[in-house]
Order: C-alpha cells, then sequence, then structure tokens
C-alpha cells in the first residue's frame, strides 16, 4: 500500500514527464490559494501539452475578471482584452491567422453577464476557437457579488436578501446557441478538462467548455469544493454526444454530469 | 468659354426612380466632361418619408461644394416637391409631369407654387414613357430626356448610360428604357423650341486620365483594399453601412472577409484581434456605434494595438439624427474614453481624400501601434464626385510593422521603452516572443503594474510616440493670399470644401483671405497651424456642430481673434453662408 | 364666408387692366391670373419698336412679377386654360390641375389669324403677336434684307416702320386683305397705298396666291397680279379670337365669347373682356369686336368692375384712333367681324 507521501512523489514525477510547466510562464498566478482556477489551468496546459502545440502557435485571449489574468499565466501569445469582449477579440485572431490554436478564457461574469451577447454569436459563427468558461457564479474579484449564473438565495454585500434571478445554463445556453461541440466540466477534475480540451481543440469549429469551479474566498454557500465534489458525476456510459435534441433534454433535468454533452459529428467530404 | 455653375435637383417619391435617375444624370455629365459633386438628401419630417431628392452641383471646374439654391428641378412627384421650392433660385427651372393620370386639385401641382419668374417646362413624362416602352415606370427617364433636350446635353453619353444600367434587366428592358428616354428628347424639341436652353459642353482635353464617380464611402472602401485590407468587421449603422456593403461584393475576391457582427463592440474587438496577428482590419460606424467601441479603443491605445476605424459622423447627440450630417464627434474621437490615450485621428475633405487618408490609415496604424480613426461625416461618405481615378503607391500602403531583432528571442519586451515610443511588435506565431498584451496598466514585458514610476513612464512613452507620428501626417494646406489675411479660414472634413469655395468667392471680390485646410487632427501641426493664424487679422472657424469643436481642440493658438461659425442644421454648412460671415467680419473691420 | 376666388384667363392689355381693377374694388378676393405667356406682362403695342431695336426688353414690360406679390395675386405664368367647367365652376389648366372660381374674367386675347386660302403657307410666314414672334423677327431679320407684308393691320403698319427704321427692303402685298377688319373706303384706302409708297415700300398689287420656298432659302411669293420674292414674309391678318377651349363649356360663343354690354357672359360671375370678346351692341343689335389696346384695356376694367358688384356699359361711344404717321384708323368698334 502507498503511503500519501509516495502517492505525492508519484504524482510530482508524473507532472515533471509531462512538460505541463513549461507552458507556464514565469508570473505566479495571483489566484488564492485553493482557487479552482489551479485545476483549470492545469488541465489546460496539460491538453496543450500533449496536443503537442507549438507555444507560440498558440493565442489565449480573456477579458476582466479573476479568470481574465489568466494568459498572463502561460508561456503563449496572449490578448488581456476588456470585461466581456473575449470572444469578438478571439475571433478577429483566428481571421487574421487561421494557423493560430486560438483559445477565449472567462469567468461567468465576463461571458454570460457583460458578455453575453457574444456568446450566441461566437456559436453560431462556429469559427474554430475554444471558449473556456470559469464558472464559479461569482464576481470574484471585486468581492464578492452574484453573477447571472448565481443560484437562487444567494446573499452577498449586494444582495443581502438573497438573489431572486433564475440562474443562467450556460452548457444548455450553448447547445441552445447551435455551438458545435460542448462539454460540462469540473476544476476539480484536470484529467477531465485536459481530455474534452484535446478533443474540442482538434474539432473544427466553435468548441465550448463549460467548467463548474468554486471560489473558495467569496463562496461559502453554494459552490463550495464539497457541494461539488459531492454533486458531479461522469455521464452515463454509452451517452451518445452526436444528439443535440437528447443532450438539450439531459441538461434540462440534469446539472450534475459532467463529459462531452454535444459534438457535431465531422460532415462528409465536399 | 462659360463659367457653368449649375445645380441640378431631382425629387420623387421611392419607387418614382428618382435616385437611379440622379445617378444617371451625374453618370451622363461625368461621361459629357463636366465636373460633378452629387448629394442625396433625405428630408427628416415623418411626413417626407419615402420622399427622395438628389442634388448634383456641375460645371467645368473641379467642384467642391454644393451651394444652397438649385437651378433646375426635376420634379417626379409634385406634392413632394413642393417642399423643395424654397431652395430653388427665383429664377430656377421647374420639370415636372404635366400629364397626371386624372386631373388634380388646386394646388396639387407644382406649377401652381413656382413662383413667376420660374421656368416652367411641363411634359407628360408617365404618358410620354408608356408610349415609348409600355410602361410608365420609365418616367424618370422621360424626365431625363426632357431634360437633356432642353440643356442640349450629350444625348448618347446619357444612353450609353441607360443601356448599361439596365443591361443586368434584359435588352428588352433597357432598349424600352432607352425608347422614354428618347421621347422625353423629342417632346421638348418639339414643344419647346424657343425656349431650350443650350448649356455649352466642356471640351474633352485629350489625354484626361479616366474619371470615376465615387462616393466618399467607395472612395474608403477602394482606400482600403488599396491598402491590402484583409478583414473587414461591421454593424449596419446609417452612413457607414455602404462601406461594409461595398467590401462585402470585393473583398472575398481578394482572399479577405467581411463579417457583419452582432454590435460595434464586436466589430473593433475582431479588428484588434486581426490586426493582432498581423492581418489588416477595418471597421466603420458612426456616432452611436463608435460610442460603444470607446472603451476597445482605449485599450488599444493602451496594449497599443493597431486599428482602423472609420467614424462617419452624423446628427447627435444619441441616435440622433441619422440620416443628416454633422461634425460633431471631433472631441469623441481624439479624446474620447477613459484615461489618457492619444491615438491619431485624420480627417478626409473630399471623396479623393477619402481615398487616400483610408489607405493610409493602415500602415499609420501598424507603425505608431495605435487607433486610426478615419473621421468622416454624412455629406463626405454620401456626396458622390468625379475625380481622377485614384492611386496610391505600393510604398504608401507597404507593411509598416517594427519587428524585433531575432536575437532578442527569449527575452523579448513587447512594451520596450524607446525614445520615439514605438516597441518592436512581435506577431503569434513567431517562436520564441511570446508575450501578452493588456489594457491594464503594465511595465515594458507587458506585465500588470501600477507602481507611480511605471504608470508615468508609459504614458509619457505613448504620448512621444503619437506625438512622433506628425511627421507621417499632412501638413495643413494654405490656400489664398499668402500675406497678411483679413479673414482666415479655418476648416476641416467636409466643410473644407464650402470654406474653400467661399474665399475663393471672397478673393474674386477683391478681399484678402484665405483658408487653412487641416486634415491631421490629432496629433496637429501646431506650428503651421499657428503661423496662419499669427498672419488672419481675424479668424474664422466654421464647422457643422454646435459647440465648436475644433476651436475647442486647437483655439488656444488664435490668441482670442477666432470667430467660430456652428451651424446645428443636419444640413451641409454652404459656401454662401461662409461667404456671408466673411462679409460680416470683414465689414465689421472696416467700419 | 371666405373671400371670393377670382380668377383672370390672360395677362395681356385686358387681363393686366382687370386685375388692377379688382384688386381696387374688391382687395379681400383671392386672385389667380393664369398667363400663357411664360414672362411678365407687357405691352405688344410695342413690340414693332421692340424689333426695330428702338428699346430693349425691359421697356417692353408693363409690370414685373414682384408687382403681383405687392397685390397678393397669384401669377401663372406659362400655364394654359384648356377647359372651362361652368356646372363645377372650375378650369382645367393644360397641366391637369382643376382651379375652382367664385368669379372668371376671361380675357385670353386672339390668335394671328391666317385666312383660311392661305394656311397651306403658314409655316412660310411669320405673324406677329407674342414677345416669341418678336425674338423670331429679330432673330430672323438678322439675315434678311428683304421682307414682304401680306395682308395689313395695326400690327403689320408698325412693323413696316420697324422694318424702314432697319433699312430692310419693304414690299406689301396691298389688296383687299388690308386694313382688317375694316372695310376702308376706297380714299382711305388709296391714301394708306400712297404713304407705304412715299415711305419707300414697295407695293405689290393683287392678292396672294402662292409662296414658294426656293432652294436657297428665299421665298418666291406670286399674287393674282404680281410675281415677287422675299427673304420674310410677315402675316397680318388680324387677331382670330382664341376661345376654341371654350368651345363646350356651355357659354355662347360665335366668333368671339359673346357677352353683353356689361361683358356678361350668362353665367354668374362669368366675363370676358378684350380681344377675345364679342360684345353686344343694344342700339344695333348686334355683337362687335374692339381691337387695340387701349380698348383692351377699357374692356378689362369694365370687366372688373362689373365682377366685382358694379353695372358697367361698355361705352360704344368712345373712340380710339390709329394714327400710324397719316394712316388713320378708328378703333375704336368694328362692325364687321371675319373675312
Amino acid at each position: 500500500m502507498k503511503t500519501p507521501a509516495r502517492r505525492l512523489a508519484e504524482k510530482v514525477q508524473s507532472i515533471q514527464e509531462s512538460n505541463v510547466f513549461n507552458i507556464r510562464s514565469g508570473e505566479l498566478p495571483t489566484w488564492c490559494p485553493g482557487c479552482g482556477y489551479f485545476g483549470i489551468h492545469f488541465g489546460i496546459n496539460n491538453a496543450l501539452q500533449r496536443l503537442g502545440l507549438d507555444h507560440h502557435q498558440v493565442v489565449i485571449v480573456s477579458g476582466i475578471g479573476c479568470a481574465g489574468r489568466y494568459p498572463f499565466f502561460s508561456n503563449t501569445y496572449g490578448h488581456h482584452t476588456v470585461h466581456g469582449r473575449s470572444l469578438p477579440v478571439a475571433q478577429g485572431v483566428k481571421l487574421g491567422n487561421p494557423n493560430l490554436t486560438v483559445l477565449a478564457v472567462g469567468g461567468d461574469g465576463d461571458g454570460l453577464g457583460i458578455g453575453g451577447g457574444h456568446f450566441p454569436h461566437a456559436a453560431r459563427r462556429n469559427f474554430d476557437i475554444n471558449y473556456v468558461l470559469f464558472d464559479n457564479s461569482i464576481y470574484g474579484l471585486t468581492k464578492g457579488q452574484p453573477s447571472p449564473s448565481t443560484p437562487k438565495g444567494f446573499k452577498t454585500k449586494a444582495s443581502p436578501e438573497g438573489t431572486v434571478d433564475q440562474p443562467l445554463n450556460a452548457t444548455l445556453l450553448a447547445l441552445s446557441y447551435g455551438a458545435t461541440f460542448v462539454a460540462r466540466l469540473f476544476a476539480g477534475d484536470p484529467e477531465g478538462i485536459t481530455t474534452a480540451l484535446m478533443a474540442g481543440i482538434r474539432h473544427k469549429g466553435f468548441s465550448f467548455f463549460h467548467v463548474y469551479t468554486s471560489c473558495v474566498t467569496f463562496d461559502k454557500q453554494f459552490k463550495t469544493w464539497n457541494n461539488l465534489t459531492n454533486r458531479v458525476r461522469p455521464l452515463p456510459a454509452g451517452y451518445d454526444p452526436a444528439d443535440r435534441r437528447r443532450a438539450i433534454e439531459r441538461v434540462l433535468v440534469d446539472d450534475d454530469s459532467l463529459g462531452i454533452f454535444y459534438q457535431e459529428p465531422p460532415k462528409g467530404k465536399e | 468659354m462659360n463659367r457653368i455653375d449649375l445645380t441640378i435637383e431631382i425629387c420623387g417619391l421611392s419607387g418614382d426612380g428618382t435616385i437611379a435617375a440622379g445617378g444617371l444624370l451625374n453618370e451622363a455629365m461625368s461621361r459629357a466632361g463636366f465636373s460633378a459633386l452629387a448629394f442625396d438628401s433625405y428630408p427628416a419630417e415623418i411626413r417626407g418619408f419615402g420622399r427622395c431628392v438628389t442634388r448634383s452641383r456641375f460645371g467645368f471646374d473641379r467642384q467642391i461644394a454644393l451651394e444652397n439654391q438649385t437651378n433646375l428641378l426635376i420634379s417626379l412627384d409634385d406634392e413632394q416637391s413642393l417642399s423643395r421650392l424654397p431652395f430653388l433660385a427665383a429664377d430656377a427651372v421647374v420639370l415636372f409631369d404635366n400629364h397626371p393620370p386624372s386631373p388634380v386639385a388646386e394646388g396639387k401641382s407644382i406649377a401652381g407654387h413656382a413662383r413667376p419668374a420660374m421656368s416652367l417646362f411641363g411634359a407628360p413624362f408617365r404618358d410620354l414613357a408608356a408610349a415609348a416602352s409600355g410602361s410608365a415606370k420609365g418616367r424618370n427617364l422621360a424626365a431625363l430626356g426632357v431634360l437633356a433636350g432642353l440643356l442640349n446635353l450629350p444625348v448618347d453619353a446619357f444612353r450609353e448610360r441607360i443601356g448599361k444600367k439596365f443591361k443586368s434587366k434584359g435588352e428588352k428592358v433597357a432598349a424600352g428604357n432607352i425608347r422614354s428616354f428618347d421621347a422625353g428628347l423629342e417632346y421638348v424639341l418639339k414643344t419647346y423650341p424657343d425656349r431650350l436652353r443650350p448649356l455649352p459642353v466642356p471640351a474633352a482635353p485629350a489625354g484626361q486620365a479616366e474619371k470615376v464617380l465615387w462616393s466618399g464611402n467607395v472612395a474608403i472602401g477602394e482606400g482600403a483594399l488599396a491598402a491590402g485590407l484583409k478583414n473587414y468587421f461591421g454593424y449596419p449603422i446609417t452612413p457607414a453601412t455602404p462601406i461594409m456593403e461595398y467590401l462585402a461584393a470585393r473583398l472575398p475576391a481578394k482572399g479577405g472577409r467581411v463579417l457583419q457582427v452582432e454590435d460595434e463592440i464586436s466589430a473593433i474587438g475582431a479588428v484588434l484581434g486581426s490586426f493582432y496577428t498581423g492581418a489588416r482590419a477595418m471597421t466603420a460606424t458612426s456616432g452611436p456605434g463608435f460610442a460603444l467601441m470607446t472603451e476597445l479603443i482605449t485599450q488599444a491605445v493602451s496594449a497599443e494595438s493597431p486599428a482602423v476605424i472609420v467614424d462617419a459622423q452624423r446628427g447627435g447627440p444619441s441616435t440622433g439624427l441619422p440620416t443628416k450630417t454633422e461634425q460633431s464627434d471631433l472631441l469623441a474621437a481624439v479624446f474620447g474614453g477613459p484615461g489618457d490615450t492619444p491615438r491619431i485621428v485624420i480627417a478626409p475633405t473630399d471623396v479623393t481624400e477619402c481615398y487616400h487618408l483610408t489607405a493610409r490609415a493602415f500602415p499609420l496604424a501598424e507603425k505608431y501601434q495605435t487607433p486610426v480613426i478615419v473621421l468622416t461625416d454624412f455629406y463626405l461618405d454620401n456626396r458622390v464626385e468625379n475625380i481622377e481615378r485614384p492611386s496610391i503607391s505600393a510604398d504608401a500602403v507597404a507593411d509598416a510593422l517594427l519587428k524585433p531583432a531575432p536575437d532578442q528571442a527569449g527575452s523579448y519586451h513587447r512594451y520596450q521603452v524607446t525614445p520615439s515610443g514605438i516597441s518592436p511588435r512581435a506577431l503569434p506565431g513567431t517562436p520564441g516572443f511570446q508575450h501578452n498584451i493588456t489594457g491594464l496598466e503594465h511595465d515594458e514585458r507587458g506585465v500588470p503594474d501600477f507602481s507611480p514610476g511605471n504608470h508615468q513612464k508609459m504614458s509619457d512613452k505613448r504620448d512621444r510616440k503619437i506625438q512622433g507620428a506628425l511627421a507621417d501626417l499632412d501638413p495643413p494646406e494654405e490656400y489664398g493670399d499668402p500675406g497678411p489675411l483679413d479673414v482666415g479660414v479655418v476648416a476641416w472634413g467636409s466643410t473644407f470644401g464650402s470654406a474653400l469655395d467661399a474665399v475663393q468667392s471672397a478673393r474674386d471680390q477683391g478681399l484678402k483671405v484665405g483658408c487653412l485646410k487641416i486634415t491631421a487632427l490629432f496629433p496637429y501641426h501646431e506650428d503651421r497651424i499657428q503661423a496662419f493664424m499669427d498672419r488672419s487679422k481675424t479668424i474664422l472657424i466654421p464647422e457643422l456642430n454646435h459647440s465648436g469643436q475644433l476651436n475647442t481642440l486647437i483655439g488656444h493658438l488664435g490668441r482670442g481673434r477666432i470667430v467660430r461659425l456652428n451651424q446645428s442644421t443636419g444640413i451641409p454648412l454652404y459656401p454662401s453662408t461662409i461667404l456671408g460671415k466673411i462679409h460680416e467680419l470683414i465689414g465689421e473691420d472696416r467700419s | 364666408m371666405s373671400a371670393p376666388k377670382f380668377i383672370i384667363i390672360g395677362n395681356g392689355p385686358a387681363g393686366l387692366e382687370a386685375a388692377i381693377t379688382l384688386k381696387e374694388k374688391a382687395p379681400d378676393a383671392r386672385l389667380t391670373i393664369i398667363s400663357r405667356d411664360p414672362h411678365e406682362s407687357y405691352r405688344p403695342k410695342l413690340l414693332p419698336d421692340y424689333i426695330a431695336g428702338q428699346i430693349d426688353r425691359s421697356a417692353l414690360m408693363a409690370r414685373p412679377f414682384s408687382w403681383y406679390d405687392q397685390i397678393g395675386a397669384r401669377l401663372r405664368v406659362g400655364q394654359t386654360a384648356v377647359r372651362l367647367d361652368l356646372h363645377a365652376r372650375e378650369v382645367l389648366l393644360d397641366h391637369h390641375e382643376r382651379l375652382a372660381f367664385d368669379g372668371l374674367i376671361l380675357a385670353v386675347g386672339g390668335q394671328p389669324r391666317i385666312p383660311e386660302p392661305y394656311w397651306v403657307f403658314r409655316d412660310l410666314m411669320l405673324p406677329l403677336k407674342t414677345m416669341a414672334d418678336a425674338d423670331q423677327w429679330i432673330d430672323r431679320l438678322k439675315d434678311v434684307d428683304d421682307v414682304l407684308i401680306v395682308g395689313g393691320d395695326l400690327t403689320g403698319f408698325a412693323v413696316v416702320r420697324a422694318l424702314l427704321a432697319l433699312n430692310k427692303k419693304v414690299r406689301f402685298v396691298f389688296g383687299e386683305e388690308a386694313l382688317w377688319p375694316t372695310r376702308p373706303t376706297p380714299e382711305i384706302f388709296r391714301q394708306a397705298a400712297d404713304r407705304l409708297i412715299r415711305r419707300g415700300v414697295e407695293v405689290v398689287p393683287g392678292k396672294l396666291r402662292r409662296i414658294v420656298r426656293e432652294t436657297d432659302g428665299a421665298l418666291a411669293v406670286t399674287t393674282t397680279e404680281a410675281q415677287t420674292s422675299a427673304g420674310l414674309v410677315g402675316a397680318f391678318f388680324g387677331l382670330a379670337p382664341d376661345v376654341a377651349f371654350l368651345a363646350e363649356s356651355g357659354l355662347a360663343i360665335e366668333r368671339g365669347v359673346l357677352v353683353d354690354e356689361h361683358l356678361y357672359a350668362g353665367f354668374p360671375g362669368v366675363y370676358a373682356a378684350g380681344d377675345c370678346a364679342q360684345v353686344y351692341h343694344p342700339q344695333i343689335r348686334d355683337y362687335w369686336v374692339s381691337i387695340g389696346y387701349e380698348n383692351a384695356r377699357a374692356l378689362g376694367r369694365i370687366a372688373a368692375l362689373n365682377l366685382a358688384g358694379g353695372l358697367e356699359r361698355v361705352n360704344v361711344a368712345a373712340e380710339s384712333i390709329f394714327d400710324d404717321d397719316g394712316i388713320r384708323v378708328n378703333t375704336s368698334w368694328w362692325m364687321e367681324f371675319g373675312s
């Protein structure tokens, strides 16, 4: 039986062998200790490494928020744009140089709130870009206000009586917007993120990754590590991601399954 | 040779073929060797919904402005045309349909309203077209025939343009339309043989360069194409939409893309994204859309991203007067947005400059890594001028990207502070030069840094860089007397043509006046402007805005001798208005 | 009740005088004047002087456009009445616009009359009625040295004088059609011919038979008694009332509009004056026409006075003498009408 120390040592070794740190920049992430974004960072980096992409061929575009700082921590090209506008910029980058691998990253406030108007159009336009939504259901950088995906009843300084609005379901939105690749993931499952990212980056079209994550500093009520860890589970074995209608039906009643919900099958050669 | 100065107006209801007739008139007159400046206008009042008016000024010399009075009106719909009567010259000629399908009540015909000193020429436009082509649809062409006969215009030029225009609708339609034109021609020659007013036709100088009939918007599109535009992003907005439509028909064939996106924010965002990879991109908008772009424009200033933005101004504020002209976005273009955000703002004054300044905006944006705002206005975008086909050398639009030295791989600093303020820029895809660009204040590496010294240093760098761009911007041009001036007129944008026209008239009257054209609005050539103002006893700044925005920008150079002429009417500032002001100023001075 | 609406058709001497009078007697009325001529009202009497170059165009003008503004009248120039609907009380204009009226004065004047036998030559003859005619005379006289006059009404004599002043060679077919519509006594006729000859006019005897344009552009003219030629033939057979458009209106028309001695045309508020009117003479119980500028003005004034509520009679005793350097003709009333 392996001791915890032994397991840790093995893990460290495998991480080192993956060269995942090569894609990190010299900047230390500014996220709080225990933040779910570390897991996402790890998952993304792993996917880029495993795909063997040259770092200089990758552009990461971000908006504003804790997730907005993401490009500073990667040794790729990065475009830190303004609040909510990562998707327009990312599409411009892809049109400017189609050889680049383009990722847009951002939080739920950035992507569902201020930038929510761009999401459907990026999805229906179906450029080959990859959009990773870090959904911790809170405005963290401004110290804890409710976001568009915050569950009802969340008490903050800005919502002392608890929130009353219906939260947005980003996976459902992406499916209904016509995104051709939709996955729901969890920051506590970096391996799952890596697997889905690799499939999504290979997918020729708009790929959407809805990543559940936790704000350890400002959310002690809903999306805590414990709550999320206890809730999530993989999609059932044999789930067929080729059927958008089935995917939508499932997402309407299932908030907890993780995996690739929908991937448009490759079209026959023209 | 007589000097011709003829403003022709066609007015009708949508469906009358007003705009088509105006276009054909401009084309035929251009072909006949006249210089033309045309501007279609859309009256503001709701009652006038559906009313179309085309106005064209023709002459032998290059036309630089429209005047406020029309010499000849073709009425395709009398009820609509009644509104134009106040704009007709006292001795105007009015062509109208004198045989409406059934007799109209008193006052419904323009004949009952035309002043006696005007010359009425009735012709049965509908009947002539119907007899000639089987359909009254060609009444606009019959009207053109009447005009051509009355003025003895070169009819073959009309026939050729009509044939060409309707070729796509089939030989039968084209031939029928030419017959409608001929019917109008014959009618007027037969009916008014003793009232014809033959117009001298310019002799075509040998070896004359090819002339094109372009709107400002077409020239902007052509300028962008000449500069090798790769991607255009836009959102529909009057009066900039035709730029998108023009490019949509042409850019894909050149391997580029035109994308109509979900809003103006997306459009400017995509422009920044495309330019970030080195692919030239542009968007065009008007005031409300420009306001939406403001945040990303300031981000581009901070992140030092190239961008080309056309702001085709219209009446403001807010939604304002979408179909009217105004020069009221100047300060928004120069200063709009949070923080100190120096950027380049240039403003063409005519169609030819629309082409050149748009083309030049791309290398400027690249070299100075900054948004370049090309400031036009409705009157400039939608006017049509026949001009020698402009061209620009490959050098003038060559890639102006300053790349880092290869040996900087691994130690590259995107925002390296240099004496010029320009830092070498590496494009994504270049190995070893990975970096981040950001709208957060940043150090030379591009890493956020809010320290006092750094913010000062970076603010200095950005300002120095933009001021340095003056070397690549067209200096102001002086017109008129070289010596001391009683009135020196300083103008920009579409108002400049009117100002120059007024100054030329004033000089013909023996007045000591001059005019200064400013196309570089930011940064601006302070020394040159100062020198012109210093030799002007009074400085007149005519602008189509209420607050005198150019005066706000450069007025401090006038040492208290500036007089503003501002008009918030939504219609162009006409030369006669400016000339009147010059007279007033000189009169005051003399008394 | 709103102010009555009056229309005057015609802006010649009769129409203009009617307008002046109406503004004086019915200042509140809304007044529209319709003029076929596309220019200001002018003095037709002066056209020969204009042709002779003795006065310039501006001197011809009777009233500037601004005068109509001053009296608050709407002047429609270059517009022609093409139908009168007395039931609807509307005038239809040639451009299909209907004008309603409460009162109407017809002062449309006449058109140069070409006697029937000569219709086939009408394109080869130049009359003088309008400003446009005068301009054509001026234009044609630039290239022509000899002019033949046929007919010979009052205007014709004035034109002869103008041509002589221009040092043109003038020939005159001085036959029985001269001095129309008067029937001069042989004495007057002989006197007039003598006068012409003394002035240097070559009197061609006989009656016009034929005009032929030669290949060189000159006109070969044959009369019953002689053959001659001219660069230009002027036709002066008087005026025929220009009332064809009234044919279906219900008004009584003979050659002109038949009106009573008050110039009343038989329909409420409708009057006629000037060359277009045929006026009843209660003493001889027949209709008369007048010619001449002064007569037209007098009739215009009477029509307006009566439209404004008066009951004036045409003064049949009034006498006006046309005196063209010794050729004296009484122009006030002419018994005979037509040829």
